[in-house]
Formats: C-alpha cells, sequence, structure tokens
C-alpha cells in the first residue's frame, strides 16, 4: 500500500466522535507507574491514550477513550489505574461500530 | 406569570463533510443542542429560579427536532413549543419563525451562533422582530433587579464589555458561558411523555421556499479583468502580478469601541462599501 | 424523591439487554432499559456479522424491517503468511434469500432497532445514563440499581445485567470474581469507503450479496485472527488480539491492522479506500470455562456480560448469543416476577434455559476452542506447513520429478516445526472440539 493511503493517528481518531465528559473516568496512579517496567497500556490502548514521559510516569489522557477497558485488563499492577464508565451520554459515540 | 425563554436549535452535532465535493452529510443520532443551545437552556433555568419566573423552550425546526425540546423539558423547563418549518431556513426567516411564538416572552436566551454554519444573526433579527432591546455573544449573565439583567460581552484585546439590559430583550450566549444541569432520572422520564405545543410555521404549507442555496458552500470567485491585449507582454505580466504597484500600507488605530466603529465605518465607505 | 420502581430494570441496551426488555414487556410487566450512550449502539462495535436465526422466533420476519448492509452470501476462510494465503472460498444463493443466514450490519444502526421493538413492546428507554452500581439489601440481595443522575436510584424486583464486557455489575454482585486478561481479545476495526459497485466488483458481488473473509496467520506473533466483511458502501476490516500476546509482542493495534491490509492478498481489496471511523472493543472469549456466574438473588447476566462470545475459528459469534441470552434471561425473569418469586433458586431456571437451547450447548461443545484457536500451533506453524505444503504440490519443478504429497508434507513439517505428534494430539483436540 502506497504512503499516501496511510492516515495519520490524529486523523484515524478524527474519524470518531467524543463527547468530553467533564469529570476524567480513568485515573492513573503515576507513583505506580514509574516503577513499571513492562508498560503493557502504552502499546495496548488502541486510542493511544497512554504516553510515558521522561521522568518515567505516565501521562494518560481520557477524551477520546473508546471506553473498552483494555488498559486497567493489561497493567500488571493493582490499582494503578482506576477506571469507570463516562458520565451517560457522554464519551465515545460510534456512528457506524 | 413572566417569562423567560431559550430558543435553540436541533442541529447535528458532528456533520459529516465530504472534502472532495463539500457534501455535507448529516446524522439524527449525533444531533441536538449545541454547547451553545445548552447554555443558553440553563442561564433562562437560573433567571426563571432567581426571578420565580415560568421557563419555555423554543425551536423552529421539523418533528425531529423535538428531542431538544425533551432534553431541555429534563433539565427542568416548564413549557415547550416547536414552530413547524424546514431545518434548514435562513436566518431571517428562522426569527421570523420563532417571533409569534416568543410574542409573550420577557427575556429571550439563545445560544450566539449555531453549529451549522451560523453566524449569530438570528438573535439579532429576533430583537428586532420582537422590538427588545439585545445582549449578543455574552459569556455571563448577572441578574441586576427584576426583568434586569447585567450581560458581559467580550471584547477585542481582553477587555469587557457590561451591557444593562431590560425586559424584554434577546440574550445570546457563548457556550463555555454555562454548563446545563444534569437532568434528574424523573425529570427525563417525565420529559418523554410530557405534551409538546406545536406552532404553525410562518407561511403555513411553504416550508421556506428557495430562499437557501443548497449545496457546498462555494465562495464568491474575486472577477480579475485581463490586462490590456495592446500592453507589452512585461507591462501585462506586471498588471497581473500587481507587482510595482503603489499601495496603501495596513494602519494601526488605538481607539476607544465608539470612535473605532465610526473609523471602521468612515473606511468602508471610502472604499466604497455600502455606497451612500 | 422516592426512587423510581419498575418490575424490573435492564442495564445496557445491546442486543442482549433489548431482546431482555422485549421478553419482558410481552409478558405485560414494567421495564427500564437502562443505556449509557445517547442512543443504543454509540458505545457499541463487532466485526460486523449478525446471524439472524435467533431473531426468527422473537421477531417472525424480521429481515424485512432489520437495518442491513448486506446478505452474506460469500465466505471465505483464509489461512496465511506474510508472503502466502490459502482460501477456502464459499459462496451459495440459498443465503441470499429468505430466512438468510448471516449479515452485515452497524451496530449503531442495529442495536437501536432493536430497542426500538423493545419500547414498542412497552420498555421504557432511557439513555444517557450510566448506572453507577447495585441498590442491595443487607442480605446481599439485589433490590435495584443507582445512576449517575439526581435522584437516580431505580429500584425492581430484578435486575438484568447486560452491561457489556466489563460488566461492573456482574463483578460487584460477586458474580465474576476474577477476570484473567489472558480469557480477552482487543478487536480493532477500520470502517474503509469504497464505491458500492467497486465493492461489487472486487468481491464478485451484486445487489445486496456481501461477502465475510475471516482470515488466520494475519496476526504476526500475537495470537489472534483477522476479518474483512463488506457493507453497501464500506468495508470493515479488523484484527482480533488477545490481550496477553498484543502486550507482549510491543505493536499497537493499528499497526497490526495495517500490516493485514498491505498483505498482498488484501492489499488490492483495500486499495484507495478512505477510513471512516476506527474503533475499538474488548471481547470475552475465555469460552465455556471462562463464564461468571450466571444468576444470583435478583441478578441475571447475559450477552458480553456472561461472556458469551463464540470465537472458534470459522465461528466467530456473538450477537446472537447476546440476543439468545439476553430473550432467555428477559423469559425466565417475566415467569419469576409471575410466580412472585426472584430468589436466586428461582432465577437459577435461566441457565437451565441456556443449557436446553444452542447458547450455552454450543459454548460447551466448543469449550475447548479458545486455547486451540490461539495455540501457538494453530496460529503460526500449521498455516506456514498448510500454505507451504500447497505451494508444494502447485509448483511444477520440471525437470526434477514431483516430490509427492507425503514428501512434501514431511519437509513442510520438519520446516515449520510439527512433529507426528503435534499433528496426532491437535487432531485429536481438534476432533474433540469440532467434531
Amino acid at each position: 500500500m502506497s504512503a499516501l493511503s496511510q492516515v495519520g493517528f490524529e486523523d484515524r481518531m478524527a474519524t470518531v466522535e467524543f463527547r468530553v465528559a467533564p469529570d476524567a473516568h480513568i485515573v492513573v496512579d503515576g507513583d505506580q507507574c514509574r516503577g513499571c517496567t513492562t508498560r503493557e497500556c502504552v502499546t495496548a490502548c488502541p486510542a493511544h491514550l497512554f504516553v510515558p514521559t521522561a521522568d518515567g510516569g505516565i501521562l494518560f489522557n481520557y477524551e477520546e477513550c473508546f471506553e473498552c477497558g483494555t488498559c486497567y485488563m493489561v497493567c500488571n499492577r493493582a490499582g494503578a489505574i482506576s477506571w469507570r464508565y463516562p458520565e451517560g451520554g457522554c464519551g465515545v459515540v460510534f456512528r457506524r461500530g | 406569570m413572566p417569562t423567560v425563554a431559550a430558543a435553540v436549535k436541533w442541529v447535528d452535532r458532528r456533520p459529516e463533510v465530504d472534502p472532495l465535493t463539500g457534501a455535507v452529510t448529516t446524522d439524527a443520532r449525533t444531533s441536538g443542542m449545541s454547547e451553545a443551545d445548552r447554555a443558553a437552556v440553563e442561564w433562562a433555568l437560573r433567571l426563571g429560579e432567581r426571578w420565580s419566573w415560568e421557563t419555555l423552550v423554543v425551536t423552529a425546526g421539523p418533528p425531529i427536532a423535538e428531542s431538544v425540546l425533551r432534553d431541555s423539558l429534563a433539565a427542568g423547563v416548564d413549557r415547550a413549543v416547536r414552530v413547524d418549518c424546514r431545518a434548514d431556513l435562513p436566518s431571517p426567516r428562522v426569527a421570523a419563525a420563532l417571533a409569534p411564538a416568543l410574542s409573550a416572552v420577557d427575556v429571550v436566551v439563545c445560544g450566539d451562533w449555531s453549529l451549522d454554519r451560523g453566524s449569530g444573526s438570528v438573535p439579532a433579527f429576533l430583537a428586532a422582530d420582537l422590538g427588545a432591546a439585545q445582549a449578543l455573544g455574552v459569556v455571563a449573565i448577572e441578574p441586576a433587579g427584576p426583568a434586569i439583567v447585567d450581560a458581559e460581552r467580550r471584547l477585542d484585546g481582553g477587555r469587557r464589555e457590561r451591557l444593562r439590559v431590560t425586559a424584554p430583550a434577546v440574550i445570546s450566549v457563548e457556550g463555555a458561558s454555562a454548563r446545563l444541569r444534569r437532568a434528574s432520572l424523573s425529570g427525563v422520564r417525565a420529559a418523554q411523555r410530557a405534551p409538546l405545543t406545536t406552532m404553525a410555521g410562518p407561511e403555513n404549507g411553504d416550508h421556506g421556499g428557495g430562499a437557501l442555496r443548497r449545496g457546498p458552500l462555494r465562495p464568491r470567485p474575486k472577477v480579475l479583468p485581463p490586462p490590456d491585449p495592446s500592453l507589452p507582454p512585461r507591462d501585462r505580466i506586471l498588471a497581473l502580478t500587481g507587482s510595482l504597484v503603489e499601495r496603501t500600507p495596513p494602519q494601526r488605530w488605538a481607539l476607544e469601541p465608539s470612535q473605532a466603529a465610526e473609523r471602521i465605518i468612515d473606511q468602508l465607505r471610502a472604499w466604497g462599501v455600502g455606497a451612500q | 424523591m422516592s426512587p423510581q420502581t419498575f418490575d424490573a430494570v435492564v442495564v445496557g441496551a445491546g442486543p442482549a439487554g433489548s431482546a431482555a426488555a422485549l421478553e419482558i414487556a410481552r409478558a405485560g410487566r414494567s421495564v427500564a432499559l437502562i443505556e449509557r450512550g445517547p442512543f443504543p449502539g454509540a458505545k457499541n462495535m463487532f466485526g460486523g456479522v449478525v446471524y439472524g436465526r435467533i431473531l426468527d422466533t422473537l421477531v417472525p420476519g424480521w429481515w424485512e424491517q432489520a437495518p442491513v448492509q448486506r446478505w452474506v452470501t460469500r465466505r471465505a476462510t483464509m489461512v496465511m503468511t506474510p508472503t502466502q494465503a490459502l482460501t477456502i472460498d464459499y459462496r451459495t444463493d440459498s443465503w441470499s434469500r429468505p430466512p438468510y443466514n448471516g449479515a452485515t450490519v452497524y451496530r449503531a444502526d442495529f442495536d437501536p432497532w432493536l430497542a426500538g421493538l423493545a419500547q414498542d413492546a412497552g420498555a421504557e428507554l432511557i439513555c444517557s445514563t450510566t448506572v453507577t452500581g447495585l441498590i442491595r439489601e443487607a442480605s446481599g440481595r439485589v433490590r435495584g440499581v443507582r445512576t449517575d443522575r439526581p435522584d437516580g436510584e431505580i429500584t425492581a424486583q430484578v435486575v438484568l445485567a447486560c452491561d457489556g464486557v466489563n460488566s461492573f455489575l456482574a463483578k460487584e454482585a460477586g458474580l465474576y470474581p476474577h477476570a484473567d486478561p489472558g480469557h480477552f481479545t482487543l478487536g480493532v476495526k477500520e470502517v474503509l469507503a469504497l464505491p458500492r459497485e467497486e465493492i461489487d466488483t472486487r468481491f464478485g458481488l451484486s445487489g445486496l450479496e456481501g461477502a465475510d473473509f475471516e482470515i488466520m496467520g494475519c496476526t504476526g506473533d500475537i495470537p489472534g485472527g483477522g476479518f474483512l466483511y463488506t457493507n453497501l458502501d464500506t468495508l470493515s476490516v479488523g484484527v482480533v488480539l488477545r490481550l496477553t500476546g498484543l502486550t507482549k509482542s510491543g505493536r499497537r493495534p493499528e499497526e497490526v491492522i495495517a500490516g493485514m491490509k498491505s498483505h498482498p492478498v488484501i492489499a488490492p481489496l483495500v486499495a484507495g479506500a478512505e477510513l471512516k471511523e476506527y474503533s475499538g472493543h474488548l471481547i470475552p472469549e475465555g469460552g465455556y470455562d471462562a463464564m461468571p456466574q450466571l444468576s444470583g438473588d435478583g441478578i441475571l447476566v447475559a450477552g458480553d456480560a456472561a461472556a458469551l462470545t463464540l470465537a472458534a475459528g470459522i465461528w466467530l459469534e456473538g450477537v446472537n448469543f447476546a440476543i439468545g441470552s439476553g430473550a432467555a434471561a428477559g423469559a425466565t425473569a417475566a415467569d419469576a416476577l409471575a410466580k412472585g418469586d426472584t430468589g436466586p433458586a428461582a432465577l437459577s431456571a435461566y441457565r437451565r434455559r441456556l443449557e436446553g437451547n444452542f447458547v450455552l450447548a454450543d459454548h460447551r461443545k466448543l469449550r475447548r476452542a479458545p486455547d486451540f484457536i490461539l495455540s501457538e500451533r494453530v496460529q503460526h506453524r500449521y498455516p506456514a506447513m498448510v500454505c507451504g505444503l500447497v505451494e508444494d504440490l502447485y509448483t511444477v519443478t520440471n525437470p526434477q520429478p514431483k516430490p509427492g504429497g507425503l514428501r512434501a508434507a514431511r519437509r513442510q513439517m520438519r520446516k515449520a516445526g510439527v512433529t507426528l505428534w503435534d499433528l496426532a494430539r491437535d487432531g485429536w483436540t481438534a476432533w474433540r472440539t469440532f467434531g
């Protein structure tokens, strides 16, 4: 496939509507992440919400979340990622699905 | 009892636009109120509570637009009216459609502009139709007395303008000025069954005619006359590119708002805009 | 303010929840159907095919009203290595007319349709409302749910947790004690737009005929599989990845899709298509042995929440099990309400109901399938071996004499690292699983 047809990640995420909730439904305990070497959430999250920071922590976004639950499932440290559903009516809206 | 109303529009919050043709695809499932309209409903509720006034929500649109009325009722608005008309009327006609439903209303709050290529002119037309005072593009509303509000507007350079408006008035608010309260469960259930009033549109049967241009937005092309063919090639190229032509450099003025407005009008006249 | 009261409350207006609410409403009971999305289906995605047989009894003549993209008339199973592909390609006219077999749909169309049927039957659909927890008596009996709305409590005789793969309700009720990431896969999908005629040409279809490609060996070192389905004017292309393998691989999900799309067999099918939607969702693939308890005191669990999906090689099904289990849960709840007893004994009839129909019968029969399908040999060695063997047989080696099937097989087994013992053992497992 030609390079032209490759879609950048931002454009990829821009195909989906996210109604951002006032409160974050993902909370990451940065202290636990600093000691984590495996960083499962960084590669597995399909929306790429988790990014390692230079000081060894994890920077996370909740705004463009598919609400799939992969992050807390793959996390190997109990309690590092707290995850619940966002406020009703907020969050991802798939038009096709 | 006096009434404060929110006038809101049913619109697709995230239409798909074909990048090649400009064709717009909308979807009822992702349609509803814009953030600005939601803020308008919240302000109407707050003013209604403050003054113990009746609250009303009005929209102009087809039956499917009733979802925005039910959302407003769920949040606590007392009464809802839909003016039956097409969803894509031009602004003056939307205002004309809304006006009869709002004639007995003391204060009307609108979102500042709609998401579908809105220009923010409906509230202004509405104020004119109702003979009401207007405060447009407001970031905060503070009741200053019975039927009097202080409305704060954003100006250039980080400045603010504070307007005192007395009912009857039309106020349009920015989306970030307030967040619509979360409807209670009983409110949502009651709103699903609540009766809605439907009013006939401005011209019964005629749902807007051909006033609106259909299809994608195509800005009018600027017509450049060809250079005089009798000129030598070098001069024709210069005429086409506009090189070596004397121009007035851009000017910058620091003036008070009223003087600035006059200066702008003078300049526009000098350029021949809006003739006479 | 006093809580809202219903006979039953169904959490989640997906296929399971709507089928449950439909059954309860038809039994004349009051039922609330709570959905956290702004409309049913807004939070849901899947590969793309619904098998409608379960709807025959629930919604007679469903094919005349369901929002279908295309009817699957061509099904292909592909086994591939990075450079080879072997396809079993089947097509039949009989799937192109009632009662049909599979249909490609968009969940944002299908789920609202099903929820609408429940509404028409009398269920009360309440959207944009997230259920935050259970209301329980001191004895542990479930009495209703809390929502994130002001005055948001709903009490009911029975709660049906159809709240999806993450089912916080089943976990809160103690029915789902541990969710092992090894039992879950991540599905990621791209919806790619192509003109309808172009899809017809590329896949050899006409009218509402549709194609369904299921692909093994396209996910590199991650256990999983791929799929490609035709909608009216889009393709659904995606992969299903075992979570544990995904994290180990260090590859990102969208890269795995890109890898599959660049395969020489897939690339021409998707060339030039424009991305319309990217989505992701977890799938409970643990099968029969990884299911939660299906009922408790005042609570029933159905659909993805009960881990009722079948991902067994040639069978990739979920929505039909969701509808089947939801309808059974709804019927059980309605019976229990009629008898005035929604205690654990009365609700345990739900499991018996499922054992008696395809939902648990299929899961029990195929209980070994998930581990087998996702095993290293089935994922990597056998595709390489089979593709190599076919290549050997199809390659004309003149003037060398033909290798002979047995010799070619031995050679490819050696190359792929497969022993006779592996073949015998996996053959036996396959026989016991699928036979």
